[in-house]
């Protein structure tokens, strides 16, 4: 059956080329998705500071514990950006039996230059010795890792909190990254955050249970709402950019992986089914001469088989090739850190060419049904075409589907909570691309049947013959209507709506930065001082930070902006809607509508949220704004977060200037080196760029796969277009000019096309509109000019390079040699 | 010995009450009405009659590629209306050989390919010797590692006729196999099939509107609205021919 299977694909090698290249390609995108998976999840983060602990306690998220409707349990968690634990813990933990040493970790966060401090008390855990010199005895020794390059006696200068200090190296030590090493009392007397710990470290008296001690310190760590760490888990109680970029892989993998699976079975079905469809009297042929259905079947399968490995030996490499790259742009664009491993993806590839095959093998399946179908007596007629009726099971499923996308427009166009409003808009935009893969049949037909008017009166003869072409494949080319619906529609709402939340974010903070000035400051309250200058007529501090707040969904993490409530109207406008941000300060909070109508707060209401260290505060909501995007959904005082932050510093700080306040800025800023003073527009620029960048990986992911789904448009149509040799052939016998059948062809693509884009357009251009009034308030999408051009001019060459080429190609050569082809 | 159960021993295809429908509903299209026919082992009949006459059904139904609507259809003892789809794959491959006017052989296959397909797909072993005399018979030896492609259409019919008599079928049926060929080489293929009739004792069902075509056949049978109207030895074509002709006169009136 395999040597059977193998001589019938050589022989009609144009389908089996079409399902090569969508297995092939189908397996690089899974091999390179798979590799970068695999990379998160093999990553383990090493513990630096903490390498000899046998137990580390820290606080890194926030988990909740909630009822859905089902009443299922359901637990969320939320990353915090610097959490703490409480410094009273190291003394309990202390008092536990077969503790030996415990330690808390201030970490000092040391602007200038780029390191991390920490207590002595620590240096016992990094499992190093020092390396020359001897421990820090004083407030002003330290000792330093071998990276910041200084020598046992040298004096080394500091700047933490904006304070630049200068202190005696009084010895060296390798710990693995740039860490210095200050005495307990100056490491307290430095942090940001007194009387918390960002981690407790602790090891085990030898011959103690370590069991028992574990259990002791997990009861007091629960207690205090915190997380105990064992051994093999240290690591991931150290803060570390990793971490994230573990979390970052496994996301965005997980997030389109499963989509990719589907698309490939689509677009594998399709071109199967369609391999199927073409050779169709071969099949008749075999089944009235010998085969049973079940061997047909047989034999389908062992040449879908033989294809997937062919396109596993093609994607498998091009597939690690392709994640090599990508990792590589990561970190260039600094999702992950450099240095960040990259998996070998022996696992990613194993499991890509299993999910290759098994879809591949359901693709047979799905295309074996047709083959049982086919009788052997079709061998005897003139022409062997599949009957054109789609079976009512199927309408009924297209019907049942695009009402679920109509419910789902319409909970998505009036929802007030805006995640709620977002969830249906996803939901309607993957509804509405199924209905249209499952009605695509009977919209080409309909689309004909519409069309025919028009193209007649235009093209006359030739249009007339287009749209009887177009009815007449209306099934055959369902295929095409679908990949390019799903290529418009989900290519359109998700890239646009990254251009939409970077034009919205800009013109937010546009709008709302009153400052004509931005300094950044290398620390300290530099806008107490800031505001002191001759000529600055107000100055602003902000920290960004992040706070944790419910919702309907379950805890989250939500940008978050503390600044100082004085003069905050000169410096910035956050398009307030309700209540005022005069009352900003201690004990209340201002949120972005959409915020708010997420979490269900009013003016007046009570916001339970944490802080980003994990504290819980409960703030009053004193008004509502418009500027989320531009600003962060939240908008504390600066007092409120004050300890709470890992660094004591300011951001940036915005200045309102009046006469002569340049030349006072310049002349701060000389003071304070390593601080710089920017206008308001260049700043601008720095975010916008920052949002590109944040953008790039999801536009890389929704490329991919639009990419993918035109691919499959592609070899559908070229397929198709080169099986109308003969048809052709026949048509310019009759006495049909070259230029007609021309003609006849350009209006089949602008009818088949056009349809695609239209509906494509119209499902993006309703989900886009849904997201964007859901984010801004606005109904209208921005889509730009690019974009457009993008679009249209991406269908039409694809028109050209799949059809009207191969055609015009066909018709050089003369009629005659192609009507005695034999389909 | 035993006596054999069937009807009539030596009969290689019986039709009894074969009635064919096509289409349901308001306008049902009746294309054989309860037809009675058999054909002796060793025989070659010529199944005639205008378009439409129900002829090619005769033929499919017969031969097990399509099922009837009502009645019975035996190969020697075998009634093939109530077998499974593979159960009727399985006997054409081994007891029936076909013929058709044209796309016979897959154009993957060799000549040689083509020809044992159906061995190939039955696993059943190659008479090597039988193989070698129907190639020799239809004489294509020269031929065989050669595609489709590459032969005239009369040397692709040969083929066809190879094919079917690969498995020493119990009946040979024919759809027009003539009917793309030129007279000339119609003669030809026409004479392979009357010697395969005479020489291995082959039965072979030819469904033709060619009265020279039917001239080969030992009896010919008449087909109009889905009945026999006429089943005769065959009187030579010029017979045929106006029989025929007075059949389509008739229809005309």
């Amino acid at each position: 059956m395999i040597v059977l299977a193998a001589k019938l694909l050589r022989h009609r090698a144009g389908p089996a080329v079409a399902t090569l290249i969508a297995l092939a390609v189908g397996v690089l995108i899974l091999v390179a998705m798979g590799t970068l998976v695999e990379s998160g999840l093999r990553f383990q983060p090493e513990p630096r500071l903490f390498r000899s602990a046998d137990l580390v306690v820290a606080h890194r998220e926030i988990s909740q514990t909630s009822k859905d409707f089902t009443g299922d349990t359901e637990t969320t968690t939320a990353a915090l950006a610097d959490g703490t634990v409480d410094g009273k813990l190291v003394a309990r933990i202390r008092q536990v039996p077969g503790v030996a040493t415990v330690a808390g970790d201030d970490r000092v966060i040391v602007d200038s230059p780029a390191a991390v401090g920490h207590g002595w008390g620590v240096f016992a855990f990094t499992g190093r010795s020092i390396a020359e010199g001897s421990a820090p005895q004083t407030a002003d020794e330290v000792v330093a890792d071998v990276r910041l390059r200084a020598a046992p006696g040298d004096q080394l200068g500091l700047t933490i909190g904006g304070i630049r200090k200068s202190y005696r190296v009084s010895g060296t030590a390798d710990t693995g990254a740039a860490q210095v090493f200050f005495t307990d009392a100056q490491a307290a007397r430095l942090s940001a955050h007194p009387g918390r710990f960002d981690t407790i470290g602790l090891s085990t008296r030898p011959g103690a249970d370590g069991g028992a001690v574990t259990e002791a310190i997990r009861r007091i760590a629960s207690d205090a709402g915190v997380t105990a760490y064992s051994a093999g888990q240290r690591g991931h109680a150290e803060q570390s950019a990793g971490l994230n970029a573990r979390s970052l892989l496994i996301e965005a993998g997980s997030a389109f992986g499963g989509y990719v699976v589907l698309l490939i079975v689509f677009v594998v079905a399709g071109t199967i089914g369609l391999s199927v469809r073409h050779r169709r009297r071969d099949l008749a042929l075999l089944r009235a001469v010998a085969a049973t259905p079940g061997q047909l079947r047989r034999m389908l399968m062992a040449e879908t088989m033989l294809l997937s490995l062919v396109a596993a030996i093609l994607g498998v490499p091009t597939g690690l090739l392709a994640a090599r790259w990508v990792h590589g742009e990561l970190i260039d664009r600094g999702f992950i850190p450099a240095g960040f491993p990259l998996a070998a993806g022996g696992l990613a590839g194993l499991a890509a060419v299993g999910v290759a095959v098994l879809v591949a093998v359901l693709a047979a399946l799905i295309a074996g049904r047709r083959v049982t179908r086919i009788k052997p007596v079709e061998a005897l007629g003139e022409i062997a075409v599949e009957p054109s009726r789609s079976g009512p099971i199927r309408l009924g499923f297209g019907l049942v589907t695009l009402i679920g996308a109509g419910a789902a427009g319409g909970f998505a166009a009036t929802m007030s909570a805006a995640t709620a409003a977002l969830a249906s808009a996803v939901g309607m935009l993957y509804l509405f691309v199924l209905a249209v893969s499952l009605l695509a049949p009977w919209i080409n037909a309909f689309a004909a049947r519409l069309l025919a008017p028009p193209l007649s009166r235009l093209w006359r003869a030739s249009g007339y013959l287009a749209a009887k072409n177009l009815r007449a494949n209306a099934q055959g080319m369902a295929t095409v209507l679908t990949a390019l619906v799903l290529s418009v529609g989900f290519g359109g709402s998700v890239w646009f709506l990254q251009d939409n939340l970077e034009r919205q974010t800009m013109t937010q903070s546009r709008a709302g930065t009153l400052a004509d000035r931005v300094v950044v400051p290398i620390g300290g309250d530099a806008a107490a001082e800031i505001r002191g200058l001759g000529g600055v007529r107000a100055a602003t501090g902000v920290r960004h930070t992040s706070v944790v707040v419910t919702s309907f969904e379950g805890v989250q993490a939500v940008g978050a902006q503390a600044v100082d409530p004085a003069a905050l109207s000169t410096t910035m406008d956050l398009d307030v809607t309700d209540g005022s941000l005069d009352k900003l300060g201690d004990g209340t909070v201002a949120v972005s509508v959409m915020q708010a109508s997420t979490s269900g707060w009013q003016v007046g209401d009570q916001a339970e949220l944490w802080l980003s260290d994990g504290t819980p505060a409960n703030l009053t909501v004193v008004a509502l704004y418009r500027r989320g995007l531009g600003f962060g959904d939240v908008t504390l005082a600066k007092s409120t977060v004050a300890g709470h932050l890992a660094r004591d510093a300011d951001d940036e700080v915005l200045v309102r200037t009046g006469p002569g306040a340049d030349a006072a800025l310049g002349a701060w800023t000389t003071a304070h080196p390593g601080s710089t003073v920017i206008d308001a527009g260049t700043r601008d620029q720095q975010i916008g760029a920052d949002l590109a960048l944040g953008a790039w990986l999801n536009k890389l992911l929704i490329g991919v796969m639009v990419g993918y789904a035109a691919l499959a448009a592609a070899t559908t149509m070229v397929m198709a277009a080169l099986a109308r040799r003969r048809e052709l052939a026949l048509l310019q016998l009759v006495g049909v000019t070259r230029r007609q059948i021309g003609r006849m062809v350009n209006a089949e693509q602008a009818g088949l096309l056009g349809t695609a884009v239209l509906i494509g357009a119209a499902i993006a251009a309703l989900t886009l509109g849904s997201i964007v009034r859901a984010l801004t308030g606005s109904p209208i999408p921005y889509v730009p000019p690019l974009g457009w051009v993008a679009v249209l001019g991406g269908v039409t060459l694809l028109a050209l390079a799949t059809t009207i080429w191969p055609v015009r190609r066909l018709l050089r050569i003369p009629p005659i040699d192609n009507i005695g082809i034999k389909e | 010995m035993l006596v054999h159960s069937g009807p009539m021993v030596g009969t290689a295809v019986r039709v009894e009450k074969l009635t064919k429908v096509y289409g349901v509903g308001s306008a049902p299209v009746t294309a054989l009405d309860s037809v009675d026919a058999a054909f002796g082992r060793g025989t070659f009949t010529a199944v005639m009659g205008p378009s439409g006459s129900g002829k090619s059904t005769l033929l499919q139904t017969a031969a097990g590629l399509d099922r009837p609507s009502s009645g019975q259809v035996f190969i020697g003892d075998t009634d093939l209306t109530r077998m499974s789809e593979t159960k009727l794959t399985e006997l054409r491959r081994t007891r029936v050989g076909f013929v058709f006017q044209a796309f016979n052989l897959i154009g993957a296959l060799t000549v040689e390919e083509n020809i044992v397909l159906p061995l190939r797909l039955s696993g059943a072993p190659a008479d090597r010797a039988w193989l070698a005399q129907v190639v020799d018979r239809v004489g294509l030896g020269d031929r065989l590692r050669h595609r489709p492609a590459a032969l005239s259409g009369g040397q692709q019919q040969r083929v066809a006729i190879a094919r079917a008599l690969a498995t020493r079928p119990e009946v040979i049926f024919c759809d027009e196999p003539t009917g793309a060929l030129d007279s000339r080489t119609a003669a030809d293929v026409l004479t392979l099939l009357r010697a395969v009739v005479d020489e291995q004792g082959q039965t072979v069902v030819m469904v033709t509107h060619d009265p020279v075509a039917a001239s080969y056949a030992d009896r010919v049978m008449v087909l109009a609205d889905g009945r026999v109207v006429a089943d005769m030895p065959q009187p030579g074509a010029a017979r045929i021919a106006e029989h025929l002709a007075s059949l389509d006169r008739r229809a005309a009136r």
